[in-house]
């Protein structure tokens, strides 16, 4: 029942989403589309929304594949205690959520400019340390409770340490891992402000797009295509991750 | 003979642990023996074994294993397996795939590596589950497994690490035979850590008892129950008599009064130690009192499953005998001890 509840409070928002997605013309005071169609469609084809999906995918990716192993790094060393200043290094690494995204983009902007550093390696650079503490301490959790018994059964079995990675380790974390990889994803896809700032424009992502077609004016369908659009790929991510997590291979 | 395994002078000091976990323990064990590890918690059991699969790293001294010295060796070149206490199976793979673990990690296919390990699963009596999540199994069942994936690999030495400890008395006793008749059939040298005495008594040739890093006593079980090298030794395997006296002339002279020991014995200050179980006990004073006999009185009567265990005083000492559970006996009854030269021992003190 509960589940039923959750579903239905998560679901809510999407509805009328979706209606507008699907609405040529939508006169108040009706309850429904007046005119069904995919303007909405066509205009969001039209602005150059699969490119900016794909380009927010790629950056969604980029950021996971980096933040992911470094806050597995971070995590093991955390837990396992050889990590440098066990004490400050949590709050140095939570600094990025800490701090308002505002003030510390622009900041971090004027240093990457002036260090000439490229905007679209500023980019992923600044997204990644956005993106960091959420694999860290979501990765945290996990490794505490990882038993390193396991790694140490399969070294006297005769595997190598590239082995036990790929054999063990990977397979055992595999879980955790994946729902890290999921939240840095989160980070770099729905991302606008540091695309915006950092990226200094030149890469239009599907958030800048959308932002842009909302601040006009009778833009609705598109707007909720798009949108629509914006939340599918984390929906299924998040439906594939449920689906791996309780189907474990025997 | 090459020993399988030799430990030569161990030190292990952990960082903010004093004194050392391990202080210059040296030990032979021979191929095709069983040997238990033999101590209280916190004695260094479990470094010494970690240090033999390469798990830990020897603060000082050098690992032999078969003549070759492995000190600086990694853990998967050693071919030593080890089984934990905690089973530890691959929740990710099947449990024929847990016992091929080795083979494949060895490069050879999935298809080959389930076809060796599936003789070492018929060994565990598990044939019929090679197919089955490891979610599946009870403890006694993930035990097994885990033995024939360590036997899979074919290890030189088998290092256990109380992988017993954590089952209930039916299973271990299964667990034991399980363990007697994998020595009958490949003869593995095995190491085997144990807190518990009367498992070493049954599964291993020779016991080497540890206390606090070092090694106290290595020998056959029978000698390290009866011929303890030190008082510490009587105690840790649960020697409950111990008489303090003085050797003279093959006499051991103390409050029990003048008693005959073994030639060996060392002249001066020694004191007598004898098993609880091994001594005798008759109703009445006996008389003529035979050899070894002494007159004693009941203090207290404890029982415990079938036996049971009398407290006895003879002259100014207290002995502790153990006793059928079939005869009466109680407190205040006159008895006759019964120690026979062969189970007495002097300890030098």
């Amino acid at each position: 029942m509960l589940a039923v509840l959750l579903i239905v409070w998560f679901a809510l928002p999407l509805v009328p989403l979706a209606l507008w997605a699907f609405a040529d013309r939508w006169s108040f005071p009706s309850a429904i589309p007046t005119v069904w169609g995919v303007d909405g469609l066509d205009a969001a084809i039209a602005a150059g929304g699969p490119a900016a999906s794909g380009r927010s995918f790629l950056l969604g990716l980029t950021v996971a594949l980096i933040a992911t192993p470094i806050g597995a790094l971070a995590a093991r060393g955390l837990v396992a205690g050889w990590a440098p200043l066990p004490k400050i290094l949590p709050v140095l690494l939570f600094a990025p959520v800490a701090i308002p995204p505002f003030a510390a983009v622009l900041g971090t902007n004027v240093l990457l400019l002036r260090a000439h550093v490229p905007p679209m390696l500023g980019l992923v650079v600044v997204l990644v340390a956005a993106a960091v503490p959420y694999t860290t301490f979501m990765l945290r959790t996990a490794y505490a409770a990882h038993d390193v018994g396991f790694e140490e059964e399969a070294r006297t079995l005769g595997a190598s340490a590239g082995q036990v990675l790929w054999r063990v380790h990977l397979p055992l974390m595999a879980p955790a891992l994946a729902r890290a990889a999921f939240l840095a994803f989160l980070v770099g896809w729905s991302d606008y402000l540091v695309t915006l700032i950092v990226g200094g424009g030149q890469f239009v992502t599907l958030p800048m797009i959308t932002a842009s077609l909302a601040a006009g004016i009778g833009n609705d369908s598109v707007v909720a295509v798009l949108s629509l659009t914006a939340v599918l790929p984390p929906l299924i991510l998040l439906v594939l991750l449920a689906r791996t997590g309780s189907h474990r291979r025997p | 003979m090459t020993s399988a395994i030799a430990l030569r002078q161990i030190t292990k000091r952990f960082i903010d642990h004093r004194p050392p976990a391990l202080s210059g323990v040296n030990l032979d064990v021979l191929p095709g023996t069983c040997t238990a590890l033999l101590g209280p918690s916190g004695s260094g059991k479990s470094t010494i074994l970690r240090i033999i699969a390469g798990l830990e790293d020897p603060s000082g001294g050098r690992i032999l294993l078969g003549g070759r010295d492995i000190t600086d060796v990694l853990p998967e070149k050693r071919n030593v397996g080890l089984v934990f206490q905690r089973p530890l199976l691959f929740p990710h793979l099947s449990v024929i795939d847990n016992v091929a673990f080795a083979d494949r990690a060895a490069g050879q296919t999935r298809r080959q590596a389930r076809d060796r390990a599936r003789p070492y699963l018929d060994m565990v009596q598990l044939g019929d589950l090679g197919d089955r999540g490891v979610g599946s199994l009870s403890g006694g069942q993930e035990q097994r497994v885990a033995i024939a994936r360590a036997l899979a690999a074919q290890p030189t030495i088998l290092l256990l690490d109380e992988p017993f400890s954590a089952l209930d008395a039916t299973l271990r006793h299964e667990m034991h035979e399980l363990l007697l008749r994998i020595r009958r059939e490949l003869s593995p040298t095995i190491l085997m850590v144990t807190h518990d005495r009367d498992e070493a008594t049954v599964v291993a040739d020779r016991i080497a008892v540890l206390e606090n890093g070092q090694l106290l006593q290595h020998d056959t079980v029978d000698r390290v129950y009866h011929r303890p090298a030190s008082l510490d030794v009587a105690r840790l395997m649960g020697g409950e008599n111990v008489v303090s006296g003085v050797v003279r002339g093959g006499v051991h002279h103390s409050g029990l009064g003048a008693v005959p020991v073994d030639e060996s014995a060392e002249e001066g200050p020694g004191a007598l130690v004898f098993r609880h179980e091994s001594a005798g006990l008759i109703p009445g004073h006996a008389s003529p009192a035979p050899a070894g006999a002494l007159h004693a009185t009941v203090v207290a009567v404890i029982r415990s499953g079938l036996r049971q265990r009398a407290t006895v005083r003879v002259g100014t000492e207290l002995l502790q005998v153990e006793v059928p559970g079939t005869m009466t006996v109680t407190a205040g009854d006159a008895v006759t001890i019964i120690l026979p030269e062969q189970i007495l021992w002097v300890v030098a003190t």
